[in-house]
């Protein structure tokens, strides 16, 4: 074990090989380099078809749209090139719709990712404590997770009709005045979208959360029982401190879901579901497919993409930072 | 949640701590339950104060199932019932109870005919798509990943870091463009099926990222002197990737290809954007289609949304585990 | 069969933040055809990057490896002709015993399938793993697994065989009876073989010739026995041997060597070796070179107190303090026999032959004990 080697690596996996250099002005170096070449040549075949691909449809596809948003391009014709403007980017702050569904696609995001995260880590602790048919318990909640949004949307649907699953029970139960009409009135609408949300992805969370606990070992919580920690200050200060970076992997993949949740709230309610549900991915499906407003379309996905990446772009970071690339 | 972890405290204080092993036991001793176990070693005055919140946890993840499954149960139900049944009883009552009833006659499988017919075609079309396109992003990832990930070279982390925020894209970035490409590279023209293949294509290009960081995060895991070692034997980059590298991805393959089947069994964005022609039409979009259609038969609706679940549900019960892994990552 | 020579090898990583670490410094060793080499040192010395740049498995920043007279620092490590065997085995979990033999030779050489077939039996049958080839690593024990790596090397017959750490993952027991056995084995084969260990017993049993290296660069290369007796510094003095040598931080004044404790008297002959050196020196003595005695009797003997007794059977390893502040302490290691209990007071007997004295700041042997050529005395291993 000889750890210089491998300490580099255990630190970054990639340092040591990813930044090794032949060094110029040592006799030998520009063989050494040669021979990692010989590696980069060889590997070529099987990285490089998979990157052109990624490269061309993934960032192509991204630099793109931007240049698409720089035009005035609408209805049949073809994109023009040539005269490019911050003419759709100006149109933005003015138009409520678009004000209304970025206010929306914020509160989803928020309401959500904390929603989510908040039952996820109840669903995770109720069935981290040893239960019997844990497996069957943890199928049944993760179950929603493989569903598709157009089939899950149906179903909500049904729940919420106004003779509907959730109305319904609300009657057996003799609170007939708490029944809604959740998808016609604008003020449950969002609401109600959020917790159908809920139920198909705290599963998620749950398995999250559960991997999370698991890598925790035994022996702290042996040793904060021997602290004479109680259980609620057990789980409180030894063990959900613990699970940071399970809650930082999940926050990251919820908010990046929740800016592109268009399935279920087109599926639901189509392209046009009113400004109180509307958020950006439906706007910007509407704009550009519906109403051939592409240039403007492409620019609400460039405001979409952005905000992703105020997501994406720490996250990756840290990763980066902490080798985890 | 609360009473349980109550009980557990209430009990911890006056415990000693050798014969306390109830939350031990919760954690990892003992999985039989408490009444099996406790009271072998515990005085018989604690049993009642074990039950309420043994009893109470349990009581949470049953609600909690109820709460789960409701939607599916009303769905259910509301398939297997005729309109006038469906008007005349409650999304709760279950069909069953009408069969007791031959004078409602509420019990019907036609909405199941109904929807399977409306959907059939959606769901060959959904194989063809889903099939090639699992296959070969898995593929794509699992080649990506051994060419980053156990072969070194300069600037593989900037490749990596690339492909690690593709998975991130929201895929309303990259729309307008993806139409547009496709108008240029005319598949469609060529074929009449050629939108199914441009659908395949875009799901493959936009799959592989993903697949690339499950495989890698599995090739890093593979111990490097495994390849090192089959480097001195002799063996090529592409022999020790036959060889060595793809034997023992098979577990990987089961994750990324069953990650991959549900993700694209279950898009509704791309092909509602590339499939203009309704006999390409996948079962997402017919489903979306039967919805508009039959907007007041919840029954038809219901019996087409588990039609169109069914394989994902299958693969889900069937791959459990390694659906989970995929979704962690 | 040839001679393998490193010519100042030297590699140097550079980190991501744009430093740059030697892990290995200018290293020249010669390995000659049919020797047995250990390169032993502490973690992170740069012994496997060292092994790994013979294998052609790192590249070279500086410097030649030689097969012979060919330069094979660009050759791909498959065309090195040299066999190695890893730490972790690195077998093939999903070949059977038989195919991660033979899988070398199918991907190396032209070999018919029916001669590999043979070959992969008699080194098996040389090993003793004849009966296991139809399973697969995972069945097997850590010593069984560690037979199938060393097979998968013997079979490609190489010009150099190399071993990074291969005992380190088995339990003592067994870890002792491969000794010998690689041993044996190596003798057999007659193929020049570097072994790279952090374990100075390792080296001390098997190697011909030991490396010792520490920071990325050599410190010494001598048969054990040389490295033990004639340590040609400090650090050498230090690493090999267990418990390790005593040291004693003394400053030279004439004939005598002055430490807070006590006063060594030098003879003329040390006297002279001495001679224009710094006077800050360090005085070392290894923990079976000391007599207890129970009374003072005659020079380099000084009272100490027993601080702890480790036995082990047969021998005792004594601690003992020296003046009365009790911060200076070192090893004595006497019979198994000799019985001394915590707190008594033993006069400890210091021969001036068994005496090493380095400079402390350059930290070089400036005198190693006496050695008699012929019959080396009581070496404790």
């Amino acid at each position: 074990m000889d750890s210089l080697r491998n300490s580099l690596r255990r630190l970054n996996p990639l340092s040591e090989t990813a930044t090794e250099q032949s060094q110029g002005t040592q006799t030998q170096g520009s063989l050494a380099g040669r021979l990692r070449d010989s590696d980069f040549v060889e590997s070529m075949p099987f990285w490089l078809p998979p990157t052109l691909l990624v490269l061309l449809f993934v960032y192509g596809a991204i630099a793109w749209n931007i240049a698409i948003s720089f035009t005035g391009w609408s209805g049949l014709g073809q994109p023009e090139y040539t005269d490019l403007s911050l003419e759709m980017y100006r149109q933005l702050p003015a138009d409520q719709d678009f004000r209304a569904s970025l206010w929306n696609t914020i509160l989803l995001l928020i309401t959500f990712t904390g929603s989510s995260l908040v039952v996820g880590l109840g669903l995770a602790l109720l069935v981290d404590r040893k239960i019997r048919f844990e497996n069957a318990f943890r199928t049944i909640y993760l179950l929603p997770m493989a569903l598709s949004f157009v089939v899950t949307a149906i179903f909500w649907s049904w729940m919420y009709a106004s003779n509907g699953v959730i109305n319904t029970t609300l009657n057996v139960f003799g609170l007939d005045l708490l029944a809604h009409n959740w998808i016609g009135n604008p003020q449950f609408k969002l609401a109600a979208v959020i917790v159908a949300l809920i139920w198909q992805f705290s599963g998620y969370c749950m398995i999250v959360y559960l991997a999370g606990l698991r890598a925790i070992p035994d022996e702290h919580y042996e040793a904060a029982r021997i602290d004479g920690a109680s259980t609620l200050k057990l789980y409180w200060r030894v063990i959900i401190p613990q699970l940071r970076s399970s809650t930082i992997g999940a926050v990251v993949v919820l908010m990046v879901f929740a800016l592109k949740a268009f399935d279920f709230i087109y599926v639901m309610f189509g392209t046009n579901p009113g400004r109180s549900v509307d958020i950006l991915a439906v706007t910007m499906y509407r704009e550009a497919f519906s109403s051939s407003q592409w240039a403007y379309g492409a620019a609400i996905a460039v405001v979409l993409f952005a905000l992703a990446l105020t997501i994406i772009g720490p996250y990756a970071y840290t990763q980066y930072k902490r080798g985890a690339l | 949640m609360t009473d349980d972890t109550d009980a557990h405290t209430d009990r911890d204080r006056d415990a000693d701590a050798d014969t306390d092993t109830d939350t031990d036991a919760d954690r990892d001793t003992q999985t039989d339950t408490e009444t099996e176990t406790e009271p072998a070693t515990d005085d018989s005055s604690r049993l009642p104060r074990i039950g309420p919140g043994r009893l109470a946890l349990y009581g949470a993840l049953l609600a909690l199932v109820i709460g789960y499954l409701s939607p599916l149960y009303g769905g259910l139900t509301t398939a297997f019932k005729t309109q006038e049944a469906y008007r005349e009883t409650s999304p709760l009552q279950p069909p069953i109870e009408l069969l007791s009833f031959p004078h409602l006659d509420g019990f019907t499988v036609d909405p199941w005919f109904t929807a399977g017919g409306e959907l059939a075609m959606g769901m060959i079309n959904s194989f063809a798509l889903t099939i090639p396109a699992a296959v070969f992003s898995a593929l794509l990832g699992s080649l990506a990943a051994y060419g980053l990930t156990k072969v070194n070279w300069r600037g593989q982390a900037f490749l990596l870091a690339l492909f690690l925020a593709a998975v991130f894209i929201p895929y309303q970035a990259v729309l307008v463009p993806l139409r547009q490409f496709w108008s240029i590279v005319d598949i469609s023209g060529l074929h009449e099926r050629g939108e199914l293949v441009e659908l395949i294509i875009t799901h493959i290009a936009y799959g592989t990222p993903i697949c690339t960081v499950l495989f890698r995060s599995y090739y890093q895991t593979l111990d490097d002197e495994l390849i090192e070692a089959a480097r001195l034997d002799g063996a090529s980059l592409a022999r020790i990737y036959r060889k060595i590298v793809l034997p023992l991805s098979v577990p990987m393959f089961a994750v990324t290809l069953i990650y991959q089947f549900t993700q694209i069994w279950n898009d509704f964005l791309f092909a509602l954007v590339l499939l203009s022609d309704r006999a390409n039409y996948v079962v997402t979009l017919e489903l979306n289609a039967l919805q508009g259609a039959m907007a007041t038969d919840y029954g038809v609706q219901m019996a087409g949304a588990f039609i169109a679940a069914l394989p994902t549900i299958l693969v889900y019960i069937m791959f459990g585990e390694q659906f989970a892994k995929g979704q962690t990552m | 069969m040839a001679d393998l020579q490193l010519d100042a090898v030297t590699k140097v990583f550079t980190e991501r933040d744009g430093n740059q670490i030697t892990a290995v410094d200018d290293v020249s060793l010669t390995i000659e055809d049919g020797e047995f080499l250990v390169l032993v040192g502490p973690s992170g010395c740069g012994k496997s990057t060292t092994l790994r740049m013979v294998a052609g498995l790192e590249s070279i920043s500086a410097g030649q490896v030689r097969l012979g007279d060919t330069v094979v620092n660009d050759s791909k490590p498959k065309d090195r002709n040299i066999a190695m065997v890893f730490q972790s085995y690195a077998l093939y979990p999903h070949m059977t015993v038989r195919e991660n033999m033979a899988f070398g030779l199918q991907e190396s050489t032209t070999m018919p399938d029916d001669e590999i077939e043979q070959t992969v039996a008699s080194a098996a049958d040389m090993l003793g793993i004849d009966d296991l080839l139809k399973r697969k690593p995972d069945d097997l024990s850590g010593g069984q697994q560690q037979r199938v790596a060393l097979g998968r090397a013997i079979v490609r017959d190489p010009e150099v065989f190399l071993l990074d750490e291969p005992l380190s993952n088995l339990d003592a027991k067994l870890r002792a009876q491969m000794r010998t056995e690689l041993k044996r084995l190596q003798n057999e084969l007659d193929v020049a073989t570097i072994y790279v260990t952090h374990d100075q017993t390792e080296a001390m049993t098997m190697a011909d010739k030991i490396a010792i290296l520490n920071d990325g660069e050599l410190q010494q290369v001598g048969t054990p026995l040389e490295c033990y007796h004639e340590p040609a510094n400090l650090f050498v003095a230090s690493f090999i041997g267990e418990p390790s040598m005593n040291f004693f931080d003394v400053t030279r004044d004439d004939s005598q060597l002055v430490h807070d404790h006590f006063r060594y008297d030098l003879s003329n002959e040390t006297g002279d070796a001495l001679a224009g050196a710094h006077a800050e020196l360090v005085l070392g003595v290894r923990p079976e070179d000391i007599d207890l005695q129970s009374t003072a009797n005659g020079a380099h003997t000084y009272a100490t107190v027993v601080d702890v007794v480790e036995p082990m059977g047969n021998e005792n390893n004594v601690y003992l303090t020296i003046g009365d502040e009790q911060t200076q302490t070192f090893v004595a290691t006497v019979d198994g026999m000799h019985h001394v209990e915590a707190g008594e007071t033993v006069y400890a007997h210091i021969p001036e032959s068994a005496v090493h004295v380095f400079d402390r700041q350059s930290g070089h042997a400036l005198r190693n004990r006496t050695v008699e050529s012929t019959t080396i005395p009581e070496t404790k291993l």
